[in-house]
């Protein structure tokens, strides 16, 4: 199976992409989970844990976290596949429920506060059109992806986890805004924030 | 028609704007080539984080595998193996030479008036950086066989054999650590005796109320009790934790002992090394070697054929000593019958406490200083000593880093959860210490507490990095998580604390409650690594 291989690998291909499972076998792996297959919950991590994990990693400050949290998931998942409805596409549901999970720690480490208070901080707002080009646009080399990996990583948490959540896990300012607690625009402030304080590091760097 | 805000326009690149607004924009665009370039460009900085993204974080390839070593390992193993080594080369022959003195000193609370007893004084000296002593014993005695051990043979098993678990590789090295403990023989009574017409062949590890040898032990005496009564033959060395400790035989090697007070009236082949309220070798005993100690009182009446050093509050000698005296306390009396072979050096507080009797011989020169109390601050050697101590900190972090990145970052962030930390830390290290004897004295068996003990100073020792580390982050709050900027504010933090221990009062206080936070952080972080992973 082109999954399984590519995963021994070590490489975890997006979902959508070719090598994915899909469709119908990857429908009858999770109807199999669903009905506590172990074997059928053991296929799911072996395609999910290394996005889920990536998930965790961007979100949280430390590998250690991310791994416990990434733990977290697959052992809830045994419970919360059964609510899976099918109604989005599922590596899409596993990261909101990764991301939600990844908030829980979050707030747990602020002992219960939210993880991003609204107004805390003021989000600038840029009037003008900026004329410059974004200094991101250009196609960028591996080395230079991996800085802008660690430039995100290097972002406070409430730049950072907005970011992700809609970058990697690719959900609406909606789905955000209500996994965040906080109003659509403050999410979209923020992520607009985030992009030019990526921008501002990055610059820094290539200069 | 006035320009969108860049802000609008990312939004609307999101796919985000209502749909009317975002009809709007596009006629705008239409007729607005500013706004096009702008768009194309936030288009393109979509992609780029998209693509930035879906590769994942370096780690993620392997989520089990959490034993990853850095790149170019092979170099860097040597390297850090060569730098444990020639470290340990300095500061092995340091050790033996110099500062076996230097670092009793800290075992030394006799200085001062109060010494009614030993757990007196203990109890006193926890108060006033007691916790650091431990760690700096701790740091002593086990820095070099930790630091050769724990960092040479965790790099290589965790670069051979890339095992899973941080937890699991520590407790490997640990268990190395403590395998010696498998060859020995145990007793567990109330009474433990080796019989006069008895010969224990291996190491003898004896437990009990009293124990008692009368016959041979050819090994090493390990000796837990109230009393320890050698008066057979033991031809290694005799490690004595007790309330008593008499030797009136034979003991072939040293005497390493922790008691409220050693009688030797019998032969030592070697030296005595020890922590007591009180030591006398009386008429009949002979010291093959030297004596280095600390301890309340002092009474030498038999010979001793080195030189003797010693940090005591009273000190009488009426025997002899092959070289030099050298001690550091309250009172020293030299009787009529007392001869020294070298030279006699004391520092007391006050002059009237030093009675040579005009019988005494001394061979050598005759210092005897008063103490001013100078200030430690004026001394280059504290510098000295501090510098060497920072590094082997900043050395032991490195390493730490080098071999369990994700426990030791994972740990300096443990120590963040304040109160949690430093209420299990005291209770760790309150109960830990119960829980080595007792499982040393039950069938359990003796590894377990070995590996335990060890283990306990090595987190004593490391709850300073972790803390310090975690007060550097605190500090400098750096923009990233990387080793760099963890060993930085390691290098901060430890140089904060370094300073604040140096506090009167507050600075044992701190100090406790630095080995309190970093325990804590230390075995919350062995709990979570030990929790089940998922299996698949």
């Amino acid at each position: 199976m082109d999954a399984k291989r590519s995963n021994a690998k070590g490489l975890q291909p997006r979902e959508g992409k070719a090598t994915q499972m899909e469709g119908p076998d990857l429908e009858s792996v999770i109807a199999r989970a669903q009905g506590h297959d172990a074997e059928a919950l053991g296929e799911i991590y072996r395609l999910y844990a290394p996005r889920v994990f990536g998930l965790c990693r961007y979100m949280l400050d430390s590998r250690e976290s991310a791994e416990d949290v990434t733990s977290e998931v697959f052992l809830k998942l045994q419970r919360s596949i059964e609510s899976y409805d099918g109604s989005i596409p599922f590596p899409r549901w596993l990261l909101r429920v990764a991301g939600n999970q990844c908030i829980d720690a979050l707030r747990r480490r602020k002992r219960g506060r939210q993880v991003i208070v609204e107004g805390e901080e003021e989000v600038a707002v840029m009037e003008a059109a900026s004329p410059e080009p974004s200094p991101l646009g250009a196609v960028l080399s591996a080395e230079e992806r991996a800085q802008v990996r660690d430039a995100i990583a290097r972002l406070p948490e409430n730049y950072r986890v907005p970011l992700v959540l809609r970058y990697y896990s690719e959900l609406s300012y909606d789905e955000i805004a209500q996994q965040l607690g906080l109003q659509r625009n403050y999410v979209a402030a923020l992520i607009f924030r985030a992009k030019q304080e990526l921008r501002r590091k990055l610059g820094h760097r290539s200069k | 028609m006035e320009c969108y805000s860049e802000q609008i326009v990312s939004i609307f690149v999101d796919g985000e704007l209502p749909v009317e607004e975002a009809q709007r924009l596009r006629d705008h665009l239409a007729t607005c080539r500013r706004c096009r370039q702008l768009l194309d460009a936030l288009r393109a900085e979509n992609r780029v984080l998209g693509e930035s993204l879906q590769e994942l974080p370096e780690e993620a390839a392997s989520p089990a595998g959490f034993s990853r070593l850095p790149r170019s390992v092979a170099w860097g193993d040597l390297a850090v193996v060569a730098a444990v080594l020639a470290l340990g080369s300095i500061v092995v022959p340091w050790i033996n030479e110099l500062s076996i003195p230097e670092a009793l000193q800290w075992l030394s609370p006799f200085s001062l008036s109060g010494r009614s007893n030993l757990i007196f004084n203990l109890s006193y000296y926890f108060a006033h950086g007691g916790a650091a002593m431990l760690g700096d014993y701790a740091a002593a005695v086990g820095k070099i066989f930790l630091l050769l051990l724990l960092g040479g043979s965790a790099l290589l098993l965790g670069r051979r054999w890339r095992l899973r678990q941080p937890g699991l590789r520590l407790l490997i090295v640990l268990l190395a650590l403590s395998l010696p403990g498998f060859a020995l023989e145990q007793r567990h009574r109330e009474v433990v005796t080796v019989a006069a017409n008895e010969t224990v062949d291996d190491t003898l590890l004896a437990t009990g109320d009293i124990v008692r040898v009368e016959g041979v032990v050819n090994g090493d005496l390990l000796a837990f009790g109230e009393s320890v009564e050698v008066r057979g033959t033991v031809k290694g060395d005799l490690v004595s934790f007790a309330k008593r400790t008499v030797v009136s035989g034979t003991v072939e090697g040293n005497i390493y002992n922790f008691s409220n007070s050693l009688d030797l009236d019998g032969q030592l082949g070697h030296s005595i090394y020890g922590l007591m309220q009180s030591l006398s070798v009386n008429d009949r005993g002979r010291v093959g070697q030297g004596i280095v100690v600390a301890a309340g009182d002092v009474s030498l009446e038999g010979a001793v054929n080195r030189s003797v050093t010693m940090f005591a509050g009273n000190t009488d000698v009426s025997g002899r000593i092959g070289r030099e005296l050298t001690m550091t306390g309250d009172s020293l009396t030299l009787t009529n019958t007392a001869r020294i072979g070298g030279s006699l050096s004391a520092h007391v507080d006050e002059l009237k406490n030093v009675h040579i009797a005009d019988g005494a011989t001394i061979t050598g020169a005759r210092d005897i200083q008063v103490r001013v109390r100078q200030s430690r601050f004026a001394r280059p050697r504290f510098y000295f000593y501090q510098a060497v101590w920072l590094a082997a900190a900043m050395l032991v972090g490195w390493l730490g880093l080098l071999l369990f990145p994700g426990f030791f970052q994972a740990s300096t962030h443990a120590v963040g959860s304040g109160w949690r930390s430093l209420g299990l830390g005291f209770a760790v290290l309150a109960g830990v210490p119960v829980a080595i004897f007792v499982t040393a004295i039950t069938l359990v068996g003796l590894p377990a507490s070995l590996m335990l003990l060890a283990m306990y100073l090595a987190a004593i020792y490391l709850a300073k990095v972790w803390v310090g580390a975690f007060l550097g982050q605190m500090l400098l709050k750096p923009a990233g998580a990387t080793k760099g900027d963890w060993l930085l504010g390691l290098l901060v933090g430890l140089l904060v604390l370094t300073i604040v221990g140096f506090i009167p009062y507050l600075g044992g206080l701190v100090h406790l409650g630095v080995v309190c936070l970093g325990l804590g952080a230390f075995v919350w972080q062995l709990y979570r690594v030990s929790r089940p992973a998922i299996t698949t």
